[in-house]
């Protein structure tokens, strides 16, 4: 027996880890999610589908997933609208300043979500930054926080690296000369872009707009800290069921947004890439 | 059919000058090639007519009208890149009809102009392929219908058989004209290849370092070339320096080291004026020793090139002059031989002008 042979081997580490970290609790969710619920204890004896009715019947968490799902698609658009010019500056141009630009494109990853989210507090406040600016001009306060506008600026702030890195990836891919011979055989800019530059882009934008949406889809602290309470996501009522300790109710609620996450991404997979026959 | 006209065309990239001024008219369903090394501003020339480029100074004109300021969607060109530049995400047919769309060509029309220029382009049946697809003379093939297929008033090309292999590109060459005699468009041509552009152009246009150093057609350049560049460029040729004594006719009389030469000439030399002319090597001829109106050589390496042999002749001055003759006529390394140059062949050389 050589090592060669068994390059497995050299997997065995990190499957050990994935294994033992992520793969084995999730199924512990799936579990849980089927069992029934108790006020006393982690949850009571036997099993039962009464969650998972709960979770796609009970109007009031078919709304919270709807409400998620709708900021999810807000914070997607919005931020495939503000990388796209980004993404494609930085595609090419040929400055000198790229690389700083680049940094300050990637510099937000470095800061962590919780900490971001409270400079956007900071900001957003009923006495914070921007209306103690207005109110110092005179002009009446702005509800910024404890909403969803909130919510989604402070998403898309944190999001638009995710977006403007795999469109940038895209765009370099796009010859430019393509841009030259159509110009030269009669479109002006804006055809070039919608006939030429956006569909050979769809690639970037599929995966982009899946990352996004995902990562919107699930965050929790964001809508937690800026919609203090005042904006429900599905993620939000996990952790309030976590806290009333309905962990098998909780689980049941937290697998159905997975699921549903799935196949919006299946369904946006499907329809991106009939647009994009012909690429690859 | 468009007359093209350049006149005193500059342009600057930061402080790097790409064009220093050049003036070309090139006639109606004329084809004209830009060639020269890299770097020296042909195909930044091309892409000021093409309006990629802003020319820093001078202006460009199609049958006399200014075309300077307006944008290349506006100048009714035809364009082939280098890499053919097919969009790769529509077909053959999208990637035709793409012109015709922006020209709002009624759907009937464009129906037959497709079908008329892929058979021009011997590429019926492809309609529904993708350009990844294709092969390399294929994709070319293509890039050249999308250019043609709108009528265009001018057809750019640049480098357009560069990526093609060798035996492709011959047949291109062909191809490339007789389709541009046919439709007689006007045509300005970029190449790096003297061998195409010989073979394909009315006239040549040899480029160095941003100005046109000679404008010609290909007999012309390689017998009588304006400057020593361009006949280092253009085939291999031997130079020799020496003092004009006179003249004999239209020829003058260069003292050179080795002897005296009767040279041609393109522009006016004095008595007394140190000159340099040029010789091609196949013009050279050898015959055994002591030959009448002979230069005194003797031979150093042979090489046997096929359909001629190639000689480094060393001569009494010391300087090694290229012969090549035919590939029987055989002198062995070390014979003493005679050089002898047909009156007129060899050539005075000027320096560029700027």
């Amino acid at each position: 027996m050589t090592g060669a042979n068994r390059p497995w081997l050299l997997a065995l580490p990190v499957l050990a880890v994935v294994g033992a970290f992520l793969v084995a609790p999730y199924l512990n969710i799936v579990l849980m999610s089927f069992r029934v619920p108790s006020t006393t204890q982690a949850y009571a004896p036997g099993f039962t589908l009464d969650n998972y009715a709960k979770s796609l019947f009970d109007w009031l968490y078919i709304e919270a997933l709807l409400d998620t799902a709708r900021l999810a698609v807000i914070v997607t658009v919005s931020c495939l609208i503000l990388a796209y010019p980004v993404a494609f500056h930085l595609a090419r141009t040929t400055s000198r300043w790229r690389g700083v630009l680049y940094s300050i494109v990637l510099s937000p990853l470095l800061v962590g979500v919780v900490i971001r989210s409270f400079g956007w507090i900071i900001l957003l406040a009923n006495n914070g930054v921007v209306n103690q600016a207005l109110r110092s001009y005179d002009l009446p306060r702005m509800q910024l926080m404890y909403n969803e506008f909130g919510v989604i600026l402070a998403l898309v702030h944190i999001f638009l690296p995710f977006m403007i890195l795999p469109l940038m990836g895209a765009i370099q891919g796009i010859d430019p000369r393509l841009e030259e011979a159509a110009r030269s055989l009669g479109a002006g800019r804006g055809t070039v872009f919608r006939r030429v530059i956006l569909p050979l882009s769809l690639p970037g934008i599929q995966s982009g707009c899946i990352l996004v949406f995902i990562l919107a889809c699930g965050s929790y602290i964001t809508p937690a800290l800026l919609g203090a309470g005042r904006v429900h996501t599905t993620t939000t009522m996990v952790v309030q069921m976590l806290d009333q300790f309905l962990w098998p109710f909780g689980a049941a609620l937290a697998l159905t947004l997975a699921l549903f996450g799935l196949i919006a991404v299946w369904v946006f997979t499907r329809l991106s890439g009939r647009a994009m026959r012909g690429m690859a | 059919m468009t007359r093209l006209s350049i006149e005193r065309l500059e342009k600057r990239f930061d402080k790097v000058a790409a064009i220093r001024g050049v003036d070309l008219e090139v006639e109606e369903g004329e084809l004209v090639s830009l060639l020269g090394p890299s770097g020296c501003g042909k195909t930044t020339t091309l892409r000021c007519v093409a309006g990629f480029e802003a020319p820093t100074a001078g202006e460009i004109r199609f049958d006399g009208e200014p075309v300077t300021r307006l944008p290349p969607e506006k100048r009714d060109i035809g364009m082939v890149f280098q890499n053919y530049a097919l969009f790769p995400h529509m077909s053959v047919r999208e990637n035709l009809a793409f012109g015709l769309e922006m020209r709002k060509v009624s759907p009937n029309d464009v129906a037959t102009r497709l079908a008329d220029v892929m058979s021009m382009v011997q590429l019926s049946g492809y309609d529904e392929r993708f350009p990844r697809q294709l092969s390399g003379g294929q994709q070319q093939r293509v890039a050249l219908a999308r250019a043609l297929v709108v009528e265009p008033r001018l057809l750019l090309l640049d480098e357009p058989l560069a990526n093609l292999d060798a035996k492709l590109r011959d047949e291109m060459r062909f191809f490339i004209r007789s389709l541009q005699r046919r439709v007689g468009i006007t045509t300005l041509y970029v190449t790096h290849d003297q061998a195409e552009a010989m073979v394909m152009s009315d006239r040549i246009v040899v480029m160095f370092d941003g100005l046109i150093h000679q404008v010609g057609d290909a007999r012309t350049i390689y017998d009588h070339p304006a400057t020593r560049q361009v006949a280092s460029f253009i085939g291999s040729s031997n130079f020799f320096t020496g003092t004009v004594t006179g003249r004999d006719g239209a020829l003058i009389r260069l003292d050179t080291s080795f002897g005296t030469v009767a040279c041609g000439s393109g522009h006016e030399v004095t008595t007394g004026e140190t000159a340099t002319a040029m010789v091609r090597p196949e013009t050279l001829e050898l015959s055994p020793a002591g030959a009448e109106g002979g230069f005194s050589g003797t031979v150093g390496e042979r090489h046997f090139l096929g359909n001629l042999t190639d000689y480094r002749v060393t001569m009494a001055d010391g300087s090694v002059l290229q012969v090549q003759g035919s590939a029987n006529a055989a002198f062995a390394p070390g014979e003493v031989v005679s050089v002898s140059l047909p009156a007129g062949r060899a050539w005075l050389v000027g320096e560029a002008s700027a």
